[in-house]
C-alpha cells in the first residue's frame, strides 16, 4: 500500500515535473521567438558584385630607369572583380582580385640596346639572348624611346580576402584579411587585422588597423650592370663581346666600369608594418569628420634595382652612335646610350607619419561638400600636403556629377639629385623623380548613375550603379597623366 | 604641431556637445557623405602611390605590396 502511494507521489511529481519543464521550453521557446522576431538588419543584405577598370597613360622626361632622363611614357589597364558574401547577419566575406598589366618605355630600357632580335622576348631574360646575337655594328639606344625589350611590359596580380564581423548591435566590428600579389620582378604577402568601436549612438567611431607585408624581390637589373657581374668584368666577353665603348669624346674605351665595390641586392626582401588610427566624429545632422593617423615602418630594400644613377665625379662613357653624345640629354637623340655608373641605393629602412584629415558638409539635398587634408613626414626628408574637394551634384534622382581637384607637393628626399648630379662618394642616391621636389595639380570630373530598385539585369545580376571617373594630373616638373575608371556595381538574385 | 592640437581640442568640445539620433542621420546616410574613399577612388590612390613620395593616411595603402614606395 505503502509503495504504491510511493508510486502515485513518484507519478504525480514526475508529472509536475514534465509539465513544469514543458512550461519552462514553452516559455524560452517563446522567449527565443520573441528575440528572433527582433528586427536585426543584416549588415549586408545581398552579395555584391562590382566590377572595376581603369585606364592610365602618362608621359614625362624624367624616367628613373634611364637615371632622370628619358621618356616616362606608361599606359596601365586594371580590370578588376570585387564580390562582397553575406556569410549571415552579421558576417561578410570580400574577395577583391585584380590585375594590372602595363606598358613602360622606361621599364622597357632596363635594355636599351634594341638590336636585331635580341630584345624581343616574352618573358625571356634579355640579356641572355642579346649576349647571343651581339653585333657591334647595329647596337644603340637611346632614353628617348622605348626599347622593344620583354621588360616594357608586364602584370601585376593581386587576390586579397577579407572576413568582417559586426556584434549584434553593430557598435564593433572587426576584420581580418589576407592578400598575395606578384609581378614578374616582385613578390607580396600581406596580413592584416583591424577593431572598429562605436559610441555615443553611433555619432563616434574609433577603429585601428594593422597590416604586415613581407615583400620579396626578384631583382632586375639594367642591362649592363648585369653583364659587368657575369663576365667579371672583362668587355671582351658576354654582352659586351664586339661591342665598342666610346668616353665623353666618342672614342673607343675599355675603361667603363660601374662604381668601386658595385655589387647587385644581397637582401632581396622588404617588410612593412602598417598601423592605422582613425576617428571619426559626427558633428551634427549635416557634417562629420575623419582623422586618420599610419604609422609606417619599412626595412629591407627599399629602393628599386632598375633604376639607373650617374655620378657627376665619375667619367661618362656610351654605347651606340659617337656623333650623338653631345645631344645624349636631348630629345633629337636617336642612337646612343650612356653606361650606368650604378643603381640607386637608399636605406633599408624608411619610417613614415602621415595624418589625414576629412571633412564632409551635407549643404542641401543637391550639393554636398566633400574635403580632405594629409600632412605627410618621414625620416628621408620628404614633407608633403594634400588637400582635396570634391562637390558632388546630382542632377537628377538617379544621375550625380562630380567635380573634383586635388593639390599636391613635397620636398625631395635627402637622397634625390637629378642626372649627373649625385655624388659617388656618398652612401646613398637615387634619381627617381617621385621623390623629387614638385607639386602638382589634378583636376577630376566624374558621373554617377544609380537605380536603388535595380531594374536592369545582366543574368542573376541587378546593376544596382555605375561610376566614371576622369582626372588629369599634371606635375610641375613636366610629367602629365590621364586617368580614366568606370564601376559596375551589381546585386546577386 | 600646435595649430593641430588646437584643432584637436576645438573638435572634441564641439563633438561632445551633440548626439545626432539614428533618425537624424538622413542626409549623413546619403553614400556622398561617407567618410571613405570610394572603391572608384582606388586606382587614381594606386596611381598615386607610384607617382608620389607620400602615402597613407587615406584609407589606402601606406606602403608595401608592389614595387612602389
Amino acid at each position: 500500500m505503502e509503495a504504491n502511494l510511493v508510486e502515485v507521489v513518484d507519478a504525480i511529481s514526475m508529472k509536475k515535473i514534465i509539465i513544469i519543464c514543458a512550461l519552462l521550453i514553452g516559455y524560452f521557446g517563446h522567449a527565443q521567438d520573441g528575440t528572433n522576431l527582433e528586427y536585426k538588419k543584416r549588415v549586408l543584405e545581398q552579395t555584391e558584385v562590382d566590377f572595376l577598370t581603369s585606364y592610365y597613360s602618362q608621359d614625362g622626361d624624367n624616367a628613373a630607369v634611364t637615371g632622370g632622363i628619358g621618356t616616362e611614357e606608361l599606359t596601365d589597364f586594371t580590370p578588376t572583380v570585387i564580390i562582397s558574401v553575406p556569410l549571415n547577419d552579421n558576417d561578410v566575406l570580400t574577395i577583391d582580385a585584380g590585375i594590372s598589366a602595363y606598358t613602360s618605355a622606361s621599364s622597357s630600357n632596363l635594355n636599351p640596346f634594341d638590336i636585331s632580335g635580341a630584345s624581343n622576348g616574352e618573358g625571356e631574360d634579355d640579356e641572355d639572348e642579346v649576349e647571343e646575337d651581339n653585333n657591334s655594328s647595329n647596337v644603340s639606344g637611346t632614353p628617348w624611346a622605348a626599347s622593344s625589350g620583354a621588360s616594357k611590359q608586364d602584370t601585376w596580380a593581386s587576390i586579397t580576402a577579407d572576413y568582417s564581423h559586426s556584434s549584434d548591435d553593430r557598435n564593433l566590428i572587426w576584420n581580418a584579411n589576407l592578400s598575395f600579389a606578384a609581378e614578374y620582378d616582385y613578390t607580396s604577402f600581406g596580413i592584416g587585422a583591424g577593431m572598429a568601436k562605436l559610441f555615443n549612438e553611433k555619432n563616434t567611431e574609433l577603429s585601428a588597423h594593422a597590416k604586415v607585408y613581407i615583400d620579396f624581390w626578384n631583382p632586375r637589373y639594367p642591362t649592363e650592370l648585369d653583364s659587368y657581374v657575369e663576365v667579371n668584368g672583362n668587355l671582351n666577353d658576354g654582352f659586351f663581346e664586339g661591342v665598342d665603348i666610346l668616353d665623353q669624346d666618342g672614342n673607343i674605351s675599355l675603361d667603363w666600369q660601374p662604381i668601386s665595390g658595385f655589387s647587385l641586392i644581397k637582401d632581396k626582401g622588404r617588410n612593412t608594418y602598417a598601423l592605422t588610427l582613425a576617428w571619426s566624429q559626427i558633428l551634427n545632422k549635416n557634417s562629420q569628420f575623419s582623422l586618420f593617423v599610419d604609422i609606417v615602418q619599412q626595412q629591407g630594400w627599399l629602393g628599386n634595382p632598375m633604376q639607373r644613377v650617374y655620378f657627376s665625379d665619375i667619367d661618362n662613357y656610351f654605347i651606340g652612335n659617337a656623333s650623338s653624345i653631345p645631344i645624349y640629354t636631348s630629345k633629337e637623340n636617336k642612337d646612343v646610350f650612356q653606361l650606368a655608373d650604378d643603381f640607386e641605393r637608399l636605406p633599408d629602412t624608411r619610417f613614415k607619419y602621415p595624418f589625414g584629415f576629412r571633412f564632409n558638409y551635407y549643404l542641401n539635398e543637391k550639393t554636398s561638400l566633400r574635403t580632405y587634408y594629409r600632412f605627410y613626414n618621414d625620416d628621408w626628408g620628404i614633407i608633403s600636403h594634400t588637400a582635396s574637394v570634391e562637390i558632388p551634384f546630382k542632377i537628377s534622382s538617379k544621375f550625380t556629377l562630380y567635380p573634383s581637384y586635388r593639390y599636391y607637393n613635397q620636398t625631395e628626399a635627402n637622397y634625390f639629385a637629378p642626372y649627373e648630379e649625385n655624388l659617388s662618394t656618398d652612401s646613398y642616391y637615387t634619381s627617381d623623380y617621385d621623390l623629387s621636389k614638385f607639386n602638382a595639380n589634378q583636376y577630376g570630373i566624374g558621373l554617377s548613375y544609380t537605380d536603388i530598385f535595380t531594374n536592369a539585369h545582366v543574368w542573376k545580376l541587378r546593376l544596382k550603379n555605375i561610376d566614371f571617373r576622369y582626372n588629369y594630373y599634371k606635375r610641375n616638373t613636366g610629367l602629365s597623366a590621364n586617368y580614366f575608371a568606370v564601376a559596375f556595381k551589381f546585386i546577386l538574385d | 604641431m600646435k595649430n593641430i592640437v588646437i584643432i584637436l581640442y576645438i573638435l572634441v568640445i564641439f563633438s561632445s556637445c551633440t548626439t545626432v539620433k539614428e533618425y537624424e542621420k538622413v542626409n549623413l546616410n546619403d553614400p556622398d557623405m561617407v567618410l571613405a574613399q570610394k572603391k572608384i577612388d582606388r586606382f587614381e590612390t594606386n596611381f598615386q602611390v607610384y607617382r608620389e613620395a607620400a602615402a597613407g593616411a587615406n584609407g589606402g595603402k601606406s606602403g608595401g605590396g608592389c614595387g612602389c614606395n
